[in-house]
């Protein structure tokens, strides 16, 4: 579903030129949680809005189902659902307001936008703050507004920017059902986020980013037999710590 | 889309605030202040003594004969019992007369004039200061004249005074004072007539002819009240705008909103327009309220006539300034946008602003000035076109051609803004924020570079501006030989304009081959054939061009003068006679060789590389040419806008050649033969001009739209040259 092939992308800070993402490829597949994963400043963001087409790549591609996205970004964006922990609500608008703005945004039919809210509300425990103004609403209210809003368009491939950032346990756990329900729905889910414990628990494959190289791609099972470590976060450091990436 | 935005702007309370209650609370507050004002100065005024001036002793009989039986027809209101002949046989007797700053000049009673001392004193000036003494304010109005003539009728003779009074234009004391008088001597002629129609005396002629002269300059004193309201109503409008358009451009990145909604499928360019349309009508709504607090403080306040004269703010005048400000407010929308597009943040958006707002003071400034016309010229010039036309719609005077430029003008402007706004919109330039600081401008780096940062050209052309004010002021208050200040101009040029930005790039580690385009590298791998092509291709390009362009700029300045501009400038035909005396060597050396080189180095170099490492080649030749229009516009310490156009279309002239032929030394030539050629043509006595236009004073249409055709030959010649690849 998302095939990214040598990506790279540079920008230049104080006259120096910096890689932010260096000859980064994956693959994504229907019903597949692919877990974009690596500390802060490995590249993750910069690698999914390339995906997302915010971001120009300085060479490679990215396709969805097929479509290189290049050639019709306007198009691919309407198979693309963003939910990311920066993203912001608009504090003056009700939940339902900024849910339909969105449905309008991606042209969601009028009637389909609101039955859909009302589906999303039931989902995503939101009856009770559907007519509420954004800015009174909590951070774990605020990321399931932003879950919603990711929705609306019901695309086949969903992209998660750091979606628990922020989150108690509990918003946590909304997240994963969430994650879990994304997937049974068959969309193809690419989560980038730092927090290796939350995603050995929900994504099926992994690619390793560190200083916008990709170390190391595969199942949890194929890192274990490749490190010989039992969690993931033990298997990542010992793979930066290699002599390869010293 | 738009509801959305509507939606979040007009619920905000700030955006409540300026638009309802600061005109429900401010305006009537004003107008309370200005009434309080106004009952002052208009008890003061009961008390106003008139100051008369006179320069010879014989006057002061004549004006206390005058002033006295003026006064009591004014005050009677019914024809005087004396005859008019009574009166001017009064006014041969001669009486003392009070000098300017002695010891009678305040009223006692010794004073023989029997006129109302309440109402108006005499002063005597030295002659021939009297009219000097009115400029000064030193006296209200002056007779200048004050002569008793014998006139010579059918039956017989009698005597009139032949009077010539001067006051201050402009002063309500002034005119007030002769108004006044005027009055008193129709007063007294009427009396002369009512006694013709009774018969009483046969022998006519008018008892006072009075000629009035006012000097200084003609100003309508509710003239600036007039140009103030305007202003205020403006920045109102701006106002109420400042506030939704950061809040929906840098205020979506703030909140991180912009990123969802740049992701989605929606048109950019639709989602800038339901912005702006959100950010218009908040503008318009702030404009309406503001309009109509403003006539309803004015009308029902009393001020309305008190400030504007008899015709005060009528819905009429309403009704017509209402569009003025809706196509101001769509134009200043878009370009509020634009700056905000940019912005990351509300304080950097705010930052944007302010300067912007300082500078729309300016044009508000301008128009309160007194004698601005609102001509043509005007018309286009951006906020200025708008004050002066509602100036005018509330003086009642509008004139058509140039409100309708202003109208289509501004239209234009804003369209053209919020197309430079829909390609900032959301852009991933503005989106990464800048990782740079001052210091990096400053510090030197430690890698060299090909081509100049657009930081370091920006941070040049700031220190440039101020530099190049003094300069270019300094050189008029050292000299003011013509021939001398050329010199001193192209050094100066030469300086700023080449050899410091030379050491700036230095410094900088900036190649300067490759930042000058002095040499030329796409002739690398051609063979000689192709080479020599390549050279002929861009001589005879540069010589159909040179050859061409001046035809544009010649009828540039040939408009300029037929538009009646130059006569505002009264000094035109002095520069152009010490301009004559000057050789012509000297004048090539300083005014075509010296800007020939050192603006295609600094334009078509500096600049236009500098431009090129942010954007594609049409557009920084088009933001160079703007530049260097700009620069000519500024001369000195005076604005020249009429040079913009000309100066604007050989900056995409010069920047196309530069760009096609990789090398600045064909732009060189090309510039250094334009102004040769302008130079020469200025220098042509009208008699010759005659020979070859005939009696009309603009270059024939056929010259022109021949040198269009030759234009454009020259540049598919340039675009040939550009063409030639090595063999491979």
């Amino acid at each position: 579903m998302i095939h990214a092939n040598q990506l790279v992308k540079k920008f230049s800070i104080r006259g120096e030129s910096l890689i932010a993402v260096n000859e980064v490829s994956f693959q994504v597949s229907k019903g597949e949680v692919y877990g974009l994963l690596g500390p802060n400043g490995a590249g993750k963001t910069t690698t999914l809005r390339m995906v997302m087409g915010l971001l120009e790549p300085d060479s490679g591609w990215v396709s969805i189902d097929g479509k290189v996205t290049s050639n019709d970004s306007m198009e691919h964006r309407k198979m693309l659902g963003l939910i990311s922990t920066n993203d912001g609500v608009y504090p003056w608008l009700s939940v339902r307001e900024m849910l339909m703005y969105f449905a309008d945004l991606y042209a969601v039919d009028l009637a389909l936008a609101k039955v859909r809210i009302e589906e999303l509300a039931k989902l995503l425990d939101m009856e009770s703050i559907l007519d509420q103004r954004c800015s009174t609403l909590s951070t774990g209210q605020k990321q399931r507004v932003t879950c919603a809003r990711g929705l609306m368009h019901d695309p086949p491939v969903m992209l998660l920017d750091e979606p628990t950032r922020g989150l108690d346990v509990v918003g946590s756990q909304t997240i994963f059902r969430f994650i879990e329900l994304l997937k049974e729905r068959g969309k193809a889910i690419l989560l980038s986020t730092h927090r290796l414990d939350e995603a050995e628990r929900v994504c099926d494959r992994f690619g390793l980013l560190h200083h916008g190289h990709m170390q190391y791609e595969g199942t949890l099972v194929d890192l274990q037999n490749a490190t010989g470590q039992t969690h993931l976060t033990d298997m990542f450091i010992q793979l930066i710590q290699s002599p390869a990436n010293a | 889309m738009c509801l959305k935005e509507l939606r979040e702007s007009l619920r905000d309370r700030r955006t409540v605030m300026t638009l309802i209650l600061m005109p429900i609370l401010v305006y009537p507050l004003l107008s309370m202040a200005l009434q309080r004002l106004l009952i002052g100065s208009a008890t003061s005024k009961q008390e106003e003594i008139y100051i008369i001036g006179i320069d010879d002793e014989k006057k002061q009989s004549r004006v206390d004969a005058l002033l006295t039986e003026g006064q009591n027809l004014l005050n009677a209101g019914t024809i005087s019992p004396i005859p008019p002949i009574e009166f001017l046989k009064k006014a041969s007797v001669s009486g003392d007369l009070v000098k300017l700053g002695s010891s009678k000049e305040e009223k006692n009673e010794n004073d023989q004039s029997s006129f109302d001392p309440r109402k108006f004193r005499l002063k005597w000036i030295e002659k021939p200061n009297l009219t000097f003494a009115v400029e000064q304010g030193l006296i209200d109005v002056a007779f200048t004249k004050l002569d008793l003539n014998v006139v010579s009728l059918r039956r017989g003779k009698t005597q009139s005074f032949d009077v010539e009074m001067q006051f201050r234009q402009g002063d309500a004391r002034g005119e007030s004072a002769a108004m006044m008088l005027r009055r008193m001597c129709q007063l007294i002629n009427d009396q002369q007539y009512e006694a013709l129609r009774q018969n009483i005396d046969s022998n006519f002629s008018p008892a006072v002819e009075m000629k009035t002269i006012g000097i200084g300059s003609s100003v309508d004193p509710t003239a600036s009240i007039a140009a103030v309201i305007p202003l205020v109503l403006i920045l109102m409008t701006i106002t109420g705008a400042v506030y939704p358009a950061i809040d929906l451009t840098a205020g979506e990145r703030e909140r991180g909103t912009m990123e969802a909604m740049i992701a989605t499928p929606a048109p950019r360019f639709a989602l800038l327009l339901s912005k702006y349309i959100a950010v218009v009508t908040v503008a318009i709504l702030t404009a309406l309220a503001n309009l109509s607090a403003t006539w309803v403080t004015l009308s029902f306040g009393g001020l309305g006539q008190a400030l504007l004269g008899p015709r005060g703010f009528s819905l009429w005048t309403l009704i017509q300034i209402l569009p003025i400000l809706v196509i101001f407010a769509a134009f200043f929308s878009s370009i509020l946008l634009a700056l905000c597009s940019f912005a990351k943040s509300f304080k950097e958006a705010q930052a944007y602003l302010i300067p912007v707002m300082l500078l729309s003071l300016a044009p508000g400034l301008v128009t309160l000035m007194p004698n601005v016309e609102f001509t043509t010229l005007y018309a286009v010039i951006p906020l200025l076109n708008v004050l002066l036309l509602s100036r005018d719609i509330m003086s009642g005077t509008p004139e058509l051609v140039p409100s309708v430029v202003a109208v289509v003008t501004t239209i234009f402007y804003g369209a053209a803004s919020l197309v430079v706004a829909s390609n900032l919109f959301g852009s991933a330039n503005s989106a990464m924020g800048s990782q740079a600081t001052w210091s990096d401008l400053i510090r030197r780096p430690t890698k060299a570079t090909a081509s100049p940062d657009v930081g370091i050209f920006a941070l040049y052309l700031a220190m440039l501006f101020p530099v190049l004010f003094v300069v270019s002021n300094l050189g008029t208050s050292i000299t003011k030989d013509a021939s001398l200040l050329m010199g001193l101009n192209a050094v100066a040029l030469f300086v700023l304009f080449f050899a410091l930005p030379m050491l700036w790039l230095m410094y900088h580690r900036v190649s300067l081959s490759n930042t000058f385009l002095i040499t030329d590298g796409s002739e690398a791998g051609l063979s000689p054939s192709k080479r020599i092509a390549r050279v002929a291709c861009m001589f005879l390009a540069v010589l159909l061009l040179a050859s061409s362009v001046w035809i544009y700029a010649v009828e540039g300045l040939l408009l300029f003068q037929s538009w009646s501009i130059a006569a505002q400038f009264p000094d035109l035909e002095k520069l152009k006679k010490d301009f004559m005396s000057i050789p012509f060597p000297w004048i090539l050396l300083t005014q075509a060789i010296a800007p020939a080189v050192a603006e295609e180095f600094f334009f078509r170099g500096f600049a236009l590389s500098a431009m090129k490492t942010k954007m594609n080649t049409v557009r920084a030749v088009t933001l160079t040419a703007l530049l260097f229009g700009l620069f000519h516009v500024i001369t000195g310490n005076v604005l020249s806008p009429e040079k913009f156009v000309p100066t604007f279309l050989l900056g995409i002239v010069l920047g196309a050649t530069a760009s096609l032929t990789r090398t600045i030394w064909p732009g060189i030539v090309l510039h250094f033969s334009h102004n040769a050629l302008v130079l020469w043509f200025s220098r042509l006595e009208k008699d010759q001009l005659t020979r070859w236009f005939g009696e009309s004073e603009h270059i024939p249409a056929i010259w022109i739209v021949a040198g269009g055709g030759i234009i454009i030959v020259g540049f598919a010649l340039l675009f040939l040259a550009s063409r030639l690849k090595p063999n491979t």
